[in-house]
């Protein structure tokens, strides 16, 4: 067995969260490579939620549909998800009414699940505690079935509420009789690790694409963060703002995102890095500023972290579905630059190479993320340290006092000019989102006004020319089925790629070879490596999470090829490794 | 003006000079913007600021035309947002003094949601507010502080719903600066930037604005006539609310200028950051690498 795949059920707020990170965190100190996400509707308490963990001795990426074991806290959520359980899976709870579970157990028989039940929480209450201990009952249930080491999870548990020692005492109790009362032999197939784990898990962090996103930017120097609350990207603002007092960033929580938008790029017009974070819906209302950003060539970061529209949509599911916007957002023409990441470690450097093209280039870098990159917890390797170099694209000191105030816009053969701060002894420039001429003044004659336009658009060729190159997963070229995407995708790629590599999928001996172009830097599109790729692999098609094919129309329409087929998903969810699986067996070349 | 504060002008005069621009400037002859503009590069030369030491933020507008007719740093943004992006410029380099313009529209219209804010907050920025009752720009139509009963282009039988009393609006809103001036008196407004080139938080200054083209009721004689300085009010507190907010009810008979409310208690909102305690750069002056491994 390679991947076991949990899933926590139960209503929004009923502590599913805290006991779902508890087992990925124990496992994780185990040594385990684990995928973690969470589903949950847009409300703060009642809906069904649930937590979806996999665990492996392999580093692993992305998750399955389908689980071996289901523990699940309330009955609704039982319900729900029980079909997500595999035929002999594992069901684990702790309803008290037998009738009202007669038709799932029922099901459960025919489908040779596993049942581990418990009266949870007469366990809970025998123990101290009350109704709200249930999953930590169901937590030491869970871990008894598996077969898994006691302290693990007891440390996790500790750590949890170390800072309330009486819920604490209680909830340990309760995680010892939960433990202790699951006293059967379940027999679930776990992947069998050496004592001490996974030596390379062991090295690794365990962290989500908006923490990460939140590190690399501090990382960067990022010292100014602005925000308007708005999910999937939310959790920047809580992160940047719980650790300001530690790195002294100014941080602030603004009255819409207009002027999020605006005060960022006000602060970076001054000459710090700033950054912003929305969703989708949010970043609609910044467009007219990524368009002034774009005329007074001053960088501009914004993160986008999309979720389903349109209009308020899915605000707690996934999508790759703006990616449209992101490279056609504001009026006017003028370059820019997006940039899609796919997971923690992506987050973490991605958002440095985003500051450094926006200040190098005095452009607009446009960041885009997804709710299940943002809220996805990983293993990834320990964060590098200085690796990537601050660039900002200032003129050295030496060179202010020769400025002409007409260098700051000066018509050159690339379309970049000079770029000082104001505030400094350096020449003054006007920054005029009216055009202008090379100091900034208004200008409004022809000549001119072509002149300028173009000086800014050279740009965007500049950038082009600059951008690295789309990446080839998997093997190089005869690949038996290839894929183009960008985002997620290449979470569960990564995955599809190693699982068919295996001896004997789909049928064939030697496994399928298949492998994955991905865009981490989606605009403008570089297609030299592209060309190639459909050059040395006959069978391409699109992965993409929106409807349009949207990367796949403008690689198209670049490249002048056509995939064999897309992929293509728009429910909310991201690709399930299983989903992927079936799409690559369906279309296999004979 | 006194003699002494002309004298200091005189001495200063090159530096003075050193602001105007010689370019065509396109604003309508009388315009209360060249007065505004004046008193601004008065202000600045008399408190002593080098080009250096500021940055002019200007909306979209009569006004806004301005920003390339005033030789410093100067950017010009989006209609309405002048006062977000001045505050982001202002939190990112204090020690470079922020000063936003912006018409009425601009004000309490298009951005009135960042003036609620930018005052609540009490950013560090000195916003001068070119009131001048009228959309200038998209050639007279009526704003949110035209009179009723007033023609203009869109409203032809005349603005049906009562104007919003700027001051009222903004003393409402619990500032730490508010001032009036007019745009026929150059050594008024001096006097109050000078006054709000020197306030710590969000200094409201709102300069009643001649407009001779689209604004025909109240051109400057009209408010020469009605103006009273505040300062001839013998008992007036200027650190009583409800006293400012007395006065500023009346703005067709008896139109009180000058620094009309203060409050030296209301911190400024860099002053009020935990995160900021003691610093002595400026996030500007920051950007470098962080280690981030003992955050996790
Ligand atoms: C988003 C947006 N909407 C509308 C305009 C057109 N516009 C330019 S200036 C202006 C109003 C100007 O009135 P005010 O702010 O009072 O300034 P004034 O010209 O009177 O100084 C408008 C509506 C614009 N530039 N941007």
């Amino acid at each position: 067995m390679n991947r076991l795949c949990i899933k926590i059920t139960g209503e929004s707020g009923s502590g599913l969260l805290s006991t779902g990170e508890i087992l990925m965190k124990a496992m994780k100190s185990m040594g385990f490579y684990v995928v973690a996400d969470r589903e949950y509707p847009s409300l703060i308490k009642g809906g069904t939620a649930c937590f979806i963990l996999n665990a492996s001795l392999k580093p692993i990426r992305s998750l399955a549909k389908r689980v071996d074991v289901m523990m699940a806290i309330d009955k609704q959520s039982l319900v729900v998800y029980f079909d997500d359980l595999k035929r002999g899976g594992l069901l684990i709870h702790g309803y008290e009414r037998p009738l009202g579970v007669k038709d799932i157990h029922a099901l459960a028989a025919e489908r040779g699940v596993k049942i581990l039940h418990r009266m949870a929480r007469e366990i809970a209450e025998e123990n101290g505690g009350n109704v709200l201990m249930v999953n930590v009952v169901l937590a030491g249930m869970f871990w008894k079935a598996l077969g898994l080491d006691y302290c693990f999870i007891e440390a996790e548990v500790t750590e949890q509420f170390k800072d309330k020692p009486k819920l604490l005492a209680i909830d340990l109790k309760c995680l010892k009789a939960g433990y202790e009362k699951a006293d059967v032999q379940m027999k679930v197939e776990v992947p069998k690790m050496a004592a001490g784990g996974v030596a390379g898990a062991k090295k690794t962090i365990l962290i989500d694409g908006n923490h990460s996103i939140t590190l690399g930017a501090i990382h960067a120097g990022c010292r100014v963060y602005f925000a308007y609350p708005m999910s999937p990207s939310s959790s920047i603002l809580t992160h940047f703002s719980e650790y300001a007092v530690k790195t002294g960033a100014l941080v602030k929580q603004v009255e819409d995102e207009i002027s999020v938008v605006n005060m960022t790029l006000g602060a970076m017009y001054m000459g710090t890095r700033a950054l912003c974070a929305t969703s989708g819906g949010g970043f609609d209302l910044m467009t007219e500023t990524v368009s002034l950003a774009g005329m007074i060539e001053t960088p501009l970061v914004v993160v986008v972290a999309q979720r389903p529209g349109p209009a308020t949509g899915l605000p707690t599911w996934t999508a790759q579905g703006d990616l449209d916007l992101a490279v056609h957002a504001g009026h006017g023409e003028f370059p820019r630059v997006v940039i899609a990441v796919s997971d923690p470690s992506d987050c973490f450097e991605l958002i440095q190479h985003a500051f450094n093209i926006a200040e190098k280039y005095q452009a607009v870098v446009i960041l885009l993320t997804e709710k299940v990159v943002a809220e996805t917890n990983m293993n990834v390797p320990e964060f590098e340290m200085g690796k990537i170099k601050i660039e900002r694209g200032l003129v050295g000191q030496a060179e202010m006092k020769n400025l002409e105030n007409s260098d700051r816009y000066k018509v050159t053969a690339n379309g970049l000019s000079k770029r000082w701060l104001p505030g400094t002894d350096g020449a003054y420039y006007f920054a005029n989102g009216d055009e202008h001429w090379e100091d900034g003044s208004l200008l409004e004659d022809s000549p001119r006004t072509a002149v300028m336009y173009e000086k800014r658009m050279k740009k965007g060729e500049l950038i082009e020319k600059n951008l690295p190159e789309p990446v080839v997963y998997g093997v190089k070229k005869n690949a038996d089925i290839s894929f183009v995407g960008w985002g997620s995708s290449k979470n569960v790629m990564m995955d599809v790629i190693a699982s068919c590599a295996e001896r004997g999928h789909a049928g064939r001996q030697a496994g399928v070879k298949v492998n994955y172009l991905h865009y981490s830097y989606v605009f403008p599109l570089k297609t030299k490596v592209a060309e190639k790729f459909f050059a040395e692999n006959k069978n391409v098609h699109l992965i993409e999470g929106n409807y349009n094919g949207q990367l796949g129309n403008m690689l198209e329409a670049k490249l002048g090829r056509k995939m064999r087929s897309r992929m293509l998903k728009y429910d909310g969810r991201p690709f399930f490794m299983e989903e992927v699986e079936a799409f690559v067996k369906k279309n296999l070349r004979k | 003006m006194d003699s002494k504060t002309l004298q200091e002008l005189e001495a200063k005069a090159k530096k003075l000079m050193g602001f105007e621009t010689d370019k065509k400037i396109t604003w309508c002859g009388n315009c209360g913007n060249y007065a505004i503009h004046n008193a601004l590069a008065r202000a600045l030369v008399l408190e002593n600021f080098e080009r250096k030491d500021f940055v002019m933020c200007f909306d979209v507008g009569c006004s806004g035309n301005g920003s390339d007719k005033f030789e410093a740093f100067t950017i010009h943004g989006l209609h309405g947002r002048v006062l977000s992006l001045a505050a982001g410029a202002a939190l990112a380099n204090s020690k470079v003094k922020v000063i936003a313009e912006a018409g009425d529209g601009a004000t309490f219209s298009e951005g009135v949601s960042h003036l609620v804010h930018a005052v609540r907050n009490n950013y560090p920025v000195m916003f001068i507010h070119h009131n001048n009752e009228n959309y200038g720009l998209t050639t007279g139509q009526a704003s949110a502080l035209t009179r009723c009963g007033v023609k203009m282009l869109g409203t032809p039988e005349g603005v049906m719903v009562e104007p919003i009393n700027s001051l009222d609006f903004v003393l409402g809103l619990k500032p730490s600066f508010v001032a009036r001036g007019f745009s026929g008196d150059v050594d008024h407004m001096t006097e109050l930037f000078r006054a709000g080139l020197k306030h710590k938080g969000f200094a409201f200054i709102e300069v009643l604005q001649a407009c001779p083209t689209y604004n025909r009721l109240t051109p400057d004689a009209w408010y020469a006539e009605r103006v009273r300085n505040v300062e001839d009010l013998k008992s007036y507190d200027r650190t009583d609310l409800w006293a400012a907010r007395k006065i500023v009810q009346d703005v067709d008979k008896e139109i009180y200028i000058g620094l009309l409310y203060e409050n030296p208690e209301k911190k400024d909102f860099v002053s009020l950051l935990k995160s900021r305690e003691g610093a002595v750069t400026t996030p500007v002056e920051e950007v470098k690498h962080y280690d981030v491994r003992g955050l996790i």
